[in-house]
């Protein structure tokens, strides 16, 4: 139990948790919210496109911490870019040769990984300026709070949207689908909505 | 001094990342072709309901399935005379292409099989859904395939769109539509 309370108040810990809570991608930060909306019409979508980012994040966030001391400050963005758009491409030619099945079901999303803000933000804000430990831990903390906003969100609008969870029916055969929650005006909705809730939430527990 | 040391750091960047994908474009691009391959070759057996297993495609392929070549347009055919042809075109958002398959008196849909569609998940992405593409079957494609609204379907060249997903819906009728064109000069329907 001492041992439990100590892990609680190391500076590991707290980066782990300011990225999944306070400092969340999405509803703290407001990145990536252009991916939040496209892909959260099905949960599989969601959770697939959460791994990719995931993934995507903390390679990303290795490479950067690592040569952080070597990047030059005028040309650190370009930096990033490059970083990214690579490991984008390598996960995107791996995944069409070894898992095609896969591949074809996530289509144009494992593209869209590169314009996604939170990797160029946590590179910019984070990895530059922090030991490679400390990256690694921001890296999953920040792709796991995206993972399950996007979590959050796919449940409800699968469910209004289509009336099924995991593709399986659970709703009524008399339920009307919600056309709304499919396409992306819906998610702005219920984008929002969440960001009230926990900016509520937030707000309450800090104070 | 210092740009220098930024040009220096920036083409070592490049070289390296660009040497990087290189290796990793050759090391995958047999598999990926040979996936590709697989991919339209399901989907023509598939079209022509003929079964075949991972192992034995090439097989069942050359087997049941015989390639004709017209001018710069090649077809599909079984020994039924069954018929079967590639369509693409861009659909909403990107390219649609898959197979289309006649029955042997060459204006009755067998079955569509779709290979790649980039359109709305959930929406337009339904058209590869076997409820959807089960509508096409006994259509006949004489003088053209008609979309029409969602429980509209009444005559032999009509079929419903997908409810939400108008633009997809008329791109694959233009798909449809022109490829069938093309096919019916060569096979003189």
């Amino acid at each position: 139990m001492i041992r439990f309370k100590k892990i609680l108040y190391t500076r590991s810990f707290r980066i782990f948790i300011t990225g999944l809570w306070r400092d969340n991608p999405i509803f703290c930060m407001v990145l990536g919210i252009c991916s939040s909306l496209a892909v959260t019409n099905r949960i599989e979508n969601a959770i697939t496109m959460g791994i990719g980012v995931t993934f995507v994040l903390i390679a990303t966030e290795i490479i950067i911490s690592s040569l952080r001391n070597y990047i030059p400050v005028r040309v650190r963005m370009i930096t990033y870019m490059t970083v990214i758009s690579t490991f984008v491409i390598v996960v995107d030619r791996i995944l069409k040769a070894y898992l095609p099945k896969i591949s074809e079901a996530l289509g144009p999303y494992v593209g869209l990984i590169i314009t996604n803000c939170i990797l160029m933000g946590r590179a910019e804000a984070f990895s530059i300026n922090h030991t490679l430990k400390e990256s690694i831990i921001d890296a999953i903390s920040c792709g796991l709070g995206y993972t399950y906003i996007l979590l959050l969100m796919s449940v409800i609008r699968e469910l209004l949207g289509f009336g099924t969870l995991f593709g399986y029916k659970v709703m009524g055969a008399n339920y009307e689908n919600c056309i709304a929650m499919t396409i992306a005006p819906g998610a702005f909705f219920l984008l929002s909505i969440y960001l009230w809730i926990f900016r509520t939430i937030l707000k309450r527990t800090e104070n | 001094m210092k740009n220098i040391k930024i040009i220096v750091f920036v083409l070592i960047m490049g070289l390296i990342s660009g040497g990087f994908l290189v290796i990793v474009n050759n090391w995958t691009k047999e598999k990926i072709r040979k996936n590709m391959e697989f991919k339209i070759k399901s989907a023509i057996l598939d079209s022509f309901s003929i079964e075949y297993l991972k192992d034995n495609i090439e097989n069942v392929f050359s087997k049941n399935v015989e390639e004709v070549k017209m001018d710069t347009l090649s077809y599909y055919k079984t020994k039924n005379g069954e018929i079967g042809f590639i369509f693409s075109g861009s659909g909403l958002w990107g390219p649609i292409n898959g197979v289309i398959s006649l029955e042997s008196d060459k204006k009755t849909i067998r079955r569509i099989v779709i290979i790649h569609q980039e359109e709305t998940p959930g929406l337009g992405g339904r058209i590869t859904e076997e409820e959807f593409l089960n509508k096409f079957k006994g259509k006949i494609i004489l003088p053209e395939i008609r979309m029409v609204p969602p429980g509209k379907a009444e005559k032999e060249n009509e079929v419903d769109s997908i409810t939400g997903a108008t633009g997809t819906s008329k791109a694959f009728e233009k798909i449809l539509n022109q490829t069938i064109n093309k096919y019916m000069k060569i096979l003189g329907g």
